[in-house]
């Protein structure tokens, strides 16, 4: 359990850099990936709280959706540049998520879960019907994001690479915190709040802060996707997908980092491929969902454990 | 005068009105958050069935008196079963689970309805379509026999749980549901029947809001999150709080869409919620170390 990443990790990480070389790795497929990666990122950031912390966010759309607007409205205004487009997200993130872990984190349990919904309830409607901002049509057709003055983002095989390396800095930060006191305080607060607290950490500001890099990488995340889509829309808002975030990581497996990976990248295959057969995709995810509650809690990864593979990698 | 009459005073009873609807739907959500500690996702679409098995039903019969009947009974019964198959297996887990589990529940109702009977705007046509004059105004007939029958509704959920053994039992095991169980009461069919009823007031709702709305399959799910702001506000797991809330949200509703548009009314409420927590972050009624 060192806290450098270990080889496992940047061997997977070489893997799927190379997976574009592979030759059925059409255009269709990278964006795939692209979604499936992404995905898996957010729902790593995400577990931090669900899985680490115990506190079930159901408002992490509007970091992700805040991220998705504040690219859409940079590149739309013609500001090329990815790391402006990136800061600017951190900023908006940033704030937004300050107010919401102040409220959200001075009350326990349930509460958490309740007021980040509403929170993203609120920010849902001022996007939904604020039509600077596209109303409910978004903003459409951004042009494509710049690395440096001169190199686009264009291709699919740059946008996969780009969606890699958020990946790998959002793996990064996070293993470094669960690995690092910090995170074991995490832990201690979700086993027993209290005793916690009588051990004499500031329980709020433990929440708050992991509230809030969880927020930020959510929000990088929302920031790269328009750099692939083109656009930004109310929907990546909406409180579903704050719940499509919670399948990933229920799927993958609380408090670990692999799974929620896992969760994410296997929820976006299987609605790829559902919805393109059937349009009851939601029905299939919602039982999906039920099915690993019920008879896997510890998801996909857990499960493999209880069928007796050798464990991947010991968790926290 | 004139605006009073004309204007303030049927959006006044539109609020009330509508507040005491929303109060069925928080009252089932309270009191399954006081029984399971959990937060019900799926609670919306169970408001959302009760007004396609109206529809189900008034396509059979031709009768909607038949469907107000028959609607909170047919959902009940699906919700007990999905109780049953669900939820009791995760009484001993954390409420985490329940939750999570309960928002997988919503997406398959929710779907699921969709599959049987599509995606359009449905209508039920009200019993009555006359109006009344009242105070110096016309009020719709039909508004003014959802407000008796809610207030009735209201009246006779309160002497249940004052008045009626079962109704004492469900109390008993909102508060200490293990003690329950130690006396000797089977309380995982008091959570089942709770679960149930609290389903069958929440399909009620719907089946007579549904003249006054549309029916489509996502009503439960743009209900659902103005009932949670009810139960906040009320103070969670008190029930006298979500009905007394849930007239103020009502009320606040009609009101605003005097001045604003809808989506800044949504906002609105929102900021009272906020504002409410922040002056008192328990709510209207809510006790300190209730489910902390």
């Amino acid at each position: 359990m060192s806290r450098a990443p270990g080889w496992r990790a940047v061997l997977t990480f070489a893997v799927l850099a190379a997976l574009p070389a592979l030759p059925f790795m059409s255009k269709y497929y990278l964006l795939l990936a692209f979604d499936a990666l992404l995905f898996g990122a957010i729902a790593m950031s995400l577990d931090l709280l669900i899985g680490y912390t115990g506190l079930v966010s159901f408002g992490h759309a509007a970091f992700y959706g805040l991220g998705a607007y504040a690219t859409a409205i940079l590149l739309e205004r013609g500001v090329h540049s990815l790391w402006a487009c990136l800061g600017f997200a951190i900023v908006v993130v940033g704030l937004y998520a300050l107010v919401v872990s102040y409220f959200a984190t001075a009350r326990r349990g349930i509460y958490f879960a309740l007021l980040t919904l509403i929170f993203a309830e609120v920010v849902y409607t001022f996007f939904r019907y604020t039509q600077t901002f596209g109303g409910s049509d978004g903003i459409q057709g951004v042009p494509d994001a710049h690395l440096l003055p001169g190199i686009a983002i264009d291709t699919p095989l740059r946008k996969y690479y780009l969606v890699l390396v958020y990946l790998a800095v959002a793996y990064t930060i996070c293993r470094v915190l669960v690995t690092s006191h910090f995170g074991r305080v995490l832990v201690a607060i979700r086993e027993n709040e209290d005793r916690a607290r009588f051990l004499g950490y500031n329980v709020q500001r433990y929440k708050m802060v992991v509230c809030i890099v969880s927020a930020l990488l959510t929000g990088l995340g929302g920031a790269v996707y328009p750099i692939r889509s083109a656009f930004a829309t109310p929907d990546l808002l909406l409180w579903t997908e704050s719940g499509e975030f919670i399948i990933a990581v229920m799927i993958g497996g609380l408090g670990t980092l692999v799974g929620p990976v896992i969760g994410g990248a296997f929820f976006t295959l299987l609605r790829d491929k559902v919805s393109s057969y059937v349009d009851w995709y939601f029905m299939v995810i919602g039982l999906v969902l039920i099915v690993i509650v019920l008879f896997m809690p510890k998801g996909l990864l857990g499960f493999r454990r209880r069928l007796g593979f050798k464990q991947w990698r010991t968790t926290v | 005068m004139d605006y009073l009459v004309a204007v303030l005073l049927p959006q006044l009873l539109h609020g009330l009105v509508f507040g005491a609807a929303l109060g069925l739907l928080a009252l089932g959500l309270t009191v399954i958050f006081g029984l399971l500690g959990v937060m019900n996702f799926a609670h919306g679409e169970f408001f959302m069935m009760g007004a396609y098995a109206g529809v189900a039903v008034i396509g059979l019969t031709g009768s909607f008196w038949i469907a107000l009947l028959a609607a909170p009974l047919i959902v009940g019964i699906i919700a007990a079963f999905t109780e049953a198959a669900t939820l009791r297996p995760l009484y001993r887990r954390e409420p985490l689970y329940g939750l999570i589990l309960t928002f997988g529940l919503a997406l398959v109702l929710r779907e699921g309805i969709r599959q049987i009977f599509g995606g359009d705007m449905r209508r039920i046509m009200p019993p009555f379509t006359g109006s009344t004059p009242l105070l110096g105004m016309t009020y719709p007939d039909y508004r003014l026999f959802l407000l008796a029958a809610s207030s009735v509704i209201l009246l006779v959920i309160w002497l249940f749980f004052t008045k009626t053994r079962a109704g004492i039992v469900v109390r008993a095991a909102v508060q200490d549901a293990e003690m329950l169980d130690g006396l000797g009461v089977d309380v995982r069919r008091v959570f089942t029947l709770t679960f149930a009823g609290s389903a069958a007031l929440a399909a009620l709702a719907g089946m007579l809001l549904a003249p006054v709305f549309t029916v489509y399959p996502y009503m439960g799910a743009e209900m659902i999150l103005l009932a949670f702001i009810v139960v906040i506000l009320g103070g969670m797991g008190s029930m006298g709080g979500s009905v007394v809330a849930a007239f103020a949200i009502g009320f606040a509703q009609s009101l605003f869409s005097l001045w604003m548009n809808p989506q800044r009314v949504a906002i609105a409420i929102f900021g009272i919620m906020l504002v409410v927590l922040i002056v008192r972050p328990r709510g209207f009624f809510g006790r300190e170390g209730v489910l902390e």
